[in-house]
């Protein structure tokens, strides 16, 4: 360990960290645009220079190491004087585009220009102008707007291992260039999109859909694979506008994939069971929560259950339909199938792919006693209570389902949808989707992590821990749950797996499960 | 207990009407020969509203017709009322533009702040008052209806004297 001063303020980092990362651990934040803690360092763009005592010129201090008993003053005279030179250089080329401008509100441009940029431009000759470019996949290119920090370029060469994109020209002609026939295309590309400070690389599928000011923010875990990588669920008036990645060193360091990024429309869906819904003769109606939960507990009461479980639940819930399935009948049983999906790594990651398992808590439902299989409608017997939790089963047959229909005596459907072949339940109880509730996830190397709410869910759908906390008491259940902290606590005092874990104790990186198969060493962030 | 209620002895020039009214009567009689008219024959005539009032919102348009607005996003953000909606889209070129913008004159308490901040000089507050509606909708403007205004916009400030001093 060495320490050293950084505005006046003592810190103790180990040897080898740049003076930018020992200005982030004293909480001192040292302009910065070619540096990213996830990609190598390149030291292009002169943003991150301050003063070192006793140095003769200004250090870059995202490629300067750290020493001991160093003084470092970042918002010195000299230093502040090089950084306006850096930002009056940048933006000599640079359109007054920010009210067009995606980035807007988000630009690190933006905020230290304001913070240590000139009031006015002196540059009065015309503009380089140059025309947009789709690069393919999700992304398109300003080169107006590029700063040339080649962030991009290091990501695609050393993370993704797939160099598509070089600096062409040189000077003031430079800009970020395509190889020929080569697209942005790999399942990673999208992480350009976050790692361009400015708005030179955008997203095509949010492109001027709303303002970064506009939009309320929730850490969430993605739920498009069994990596679980973190995220952040970002709404507009209650509809999910894009997910972005948010920091784990340990699951996905800064990065998400693209089908993650882009799978987010079904938590917008609008066909959703909105009211708990009851058989009257012919048709399901709408009626009170305790009427529709009491019809679902006699349905369920001393009968055989097969349960078709979503391995998109939370624990929590997968682990009270458990509950539920002890209550019901002998012999009951619970069974999940996976959709299944091309593996993507990201090569310059350590264990982090797109799993082909695409459902979130695959583990979880495992861990849970629910079995897996790829025919789950084949788990419902003559005489049986399907009891549909979410599941997805529009990949099976017709003839396959129609079968189990057969089959199945009786059906109770818990979820967000009632598909058109379960028409004929008995009784539907809403639930409110993954961005509408909180909950925990497992991932593939048993990571517990914590989702939270992002949006309120539609009419009377209510979280799934709350509806089956309802039926067990109305199974005769004693369980008591009022919030989702106590359905994970009733969790972890059931389950050994889960022992020991609080709900508050998961913080915003998650904790490994007792008995996860291959525990993984933690790996820390590239820089950290 | 019986309340003991003091009764005030005041001469009588001090509780006489007689002089006040005079005094009243002497004010409008002023009134009635100063020539000197406040009174407008409104709508005959009009007064000359000052060149920063703020009142009904117009957007400006470009020279071939369409809305300067660009959609930043900044009037609906600066808006104390709140009444401004915007969704913010792509027209045929990929440009940015309002498909929904809408300033509800009912809520809005014509700060003028909207016309400060728009980078584009679109939406401006106008030099007008006048507004009648049958319906309290008919009070959200949309898009067409705030191009289709003509009436002048208020300038925020004297270019002569920006400080106003
Ligand atoms: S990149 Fe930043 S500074 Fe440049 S136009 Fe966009 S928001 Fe404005
Ligand atoms: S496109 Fe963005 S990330 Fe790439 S060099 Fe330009 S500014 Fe940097
Ligand atoms: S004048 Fe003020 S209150 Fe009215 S729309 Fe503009 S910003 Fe809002
Ligand atoms: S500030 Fe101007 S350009 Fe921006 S949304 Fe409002 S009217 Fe449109
Ligand atoms: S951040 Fe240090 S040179 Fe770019």
């Amino acid at each position: 360990m060495i320490t050293l001063t950084i505005e006046g303020r003592q810190v103790s980092v180990p040897e080898g960290t740049s003076i930018l990362e020992a200005g982030k651990a004293a909480g001192i934040l040292i302009p910065h645009y070619c540096y990213h803690p996830g990609l190598p360092v390149a030291g292009v763009c002169r943003m991150c220079l301050v003063e070192v005592e006793k140095s003769p010129k200004l250090a870059p201090a995202c490629a300067t190491a750290a020493a001991d008993g160093q003084v470092v003053h970042v918002h010195s005279e000299s230093a502040l004087e090089a950084r306006q030179g850096v930002l009056e250089l940048l933006l000599i080329n640079h359109p007054l585009d920010c009210p067009v401008c995606d980035q807007s509100g988000e630009c690190e441009l933006q905020d230290y220009t304001y913070a240590e940029g000139r009031r006015s431009t002196r540059y009065r000759e015309p503009k380089r102008v140059n025309p947009v470019e789709d690069f393919g996949g999700d992304v398109v290119y300003v080169p107006n707007r590029c700063i040339l920090c080649t962030r991009c370029v290091r990501f695609m060469e050393t993370v993704a291992e797939d160099p598509v994109l070089n600096v062409s020209d040189r000077g003031d002609h430079a800009l970020i260039g395509k190889f020929e026939n080569q697209d942005l295309t790999h399942p990673w590309a999208g992480n350009v999109v976050e790692l361009c400070p400015v708005g030179a690389l955008l997203s095509k599928d949010f492109l001027n859909k709303a303002r970064s000011w506009d939009m309320d923010r929730a850490a969430s875990v993605c739920p498009g694979c069994s990596q679980g990588c973190n995220i952040v669920i970002e709404t507009r008036d209650n509809v999910v506008a894009r997910l972005r990645p948010r920091p784990n060193a340990d699951v996905n360091q800064y990065f998400m994939c693209d089908e993650g990024r882009l799978n987010y429309r079904w938590l917008n869906r609008r066909d959703r069971v909105a009211e708990p819904l009851v058989r009257r003769g012919d048709a399901l109606i709408p009626v009170d929560w305790e009427i529709a939960i009491d019809a679902a507990a006699r349905t369920l009461t001393g009968r055989r259950v097969t349960a078709i479980v979503s391995p998109g639940l939370s624990n929590e819930v997968l682990y009270l339909l458990r509950r539920v399935l002890e209550r019901c009948g002998a012999e009951s049983e619970g069974v999940f199938a996976v959709r299944q999906g091309p593996e993507a790594p990201l090569p310059g990651v350590p264990d982090l792919a797109v799993r082909a398992d695409r459902a979130p808590n695959v583990q979880g439902a495992e861990l849970m006693g629910f079995r897996r299989t790829d025919a789950p409608l084949d788990a419902v017997r003559s005489g049986d209570v399907l009891l549909l939790a979410d599941a997805d089963l529009s990949a099976a047959g017709a003839a396959v389902v129609s079968g189990a229909l057969a089959r199945a005596a009786d059906i109770i459907v818990i979820g967000t949808t009632v598909p058109a072949w379960a028409a004929g339940a008995g009784a539907a109880l809403p639930l409110a989707n993954m961005a509408e509730d909180e909950g925990t996830f497992t991932n593939l190397r048993g990571r517990v992590q914590r989702y939270r709410q992002a949006k309120s869910p539609p009419a009377l759908a209510r979280p799934g821990w709350s509806v089956l906390a309802d039926l067990l008491v109305a199974l005769g259940d004693p369980i008591v749950v009022w919030t989702p902290a106590e359905a994970f606590s009733a969790l972890a005092q059931a389950h050994p797996a889960f022992a020991g874990m609080t709900y508050e104790g998961l913080g915003a990186t998650g904790t490994v499960v007792a008995d996860a198969r291959e525990p993984r060493a933690v790996t820390a962030g590239i820089g950290a | 207990m019986p309340i003991g209620v003091k009764v005030l002895e005041r001469p009588i020039e001090d509780v006489s009407y007689v002089r006040a009214t005079l005094t009243g009567m002497g004010l409008t009689l002023r009134h009635l020969v100063n020539p000197h008219k406040v009174t407008v024959q409104y709508p005959e005539q009009r007064e000359q509203l000052s060149p920063r009032w703020r009142g009904t919102h117009r957007m400006l348009t470009t020279d071939d017709g369409k809305s300067k607005c660009v959609a930043c996003g900044l009037c609906p953000t600066v808006c104390p009322a709140n009444c401004i909606k915007l969704v913010p889209g792509e027209d045929a070129q990929g440009n940015r533009y309002p498909l929904v913008f809408e300033i509800d004159e009912f809520r809005c308490i014509f700060c003028g702040y909207c016309q400060e901040v728009c980078p584009e000089e679109a939406i401006h507050v106008g030099r007008h008052y006048e507004n009648s509606e049958y319906s309290r909708d008919g009070f959200v403007y949309d898009l067409e209806r705030l191009m289709a205004q003509t009436h002048p916009v208020c300038e925020m400030w004297d270019p002569a004297d920006p400080r106003g001093e």
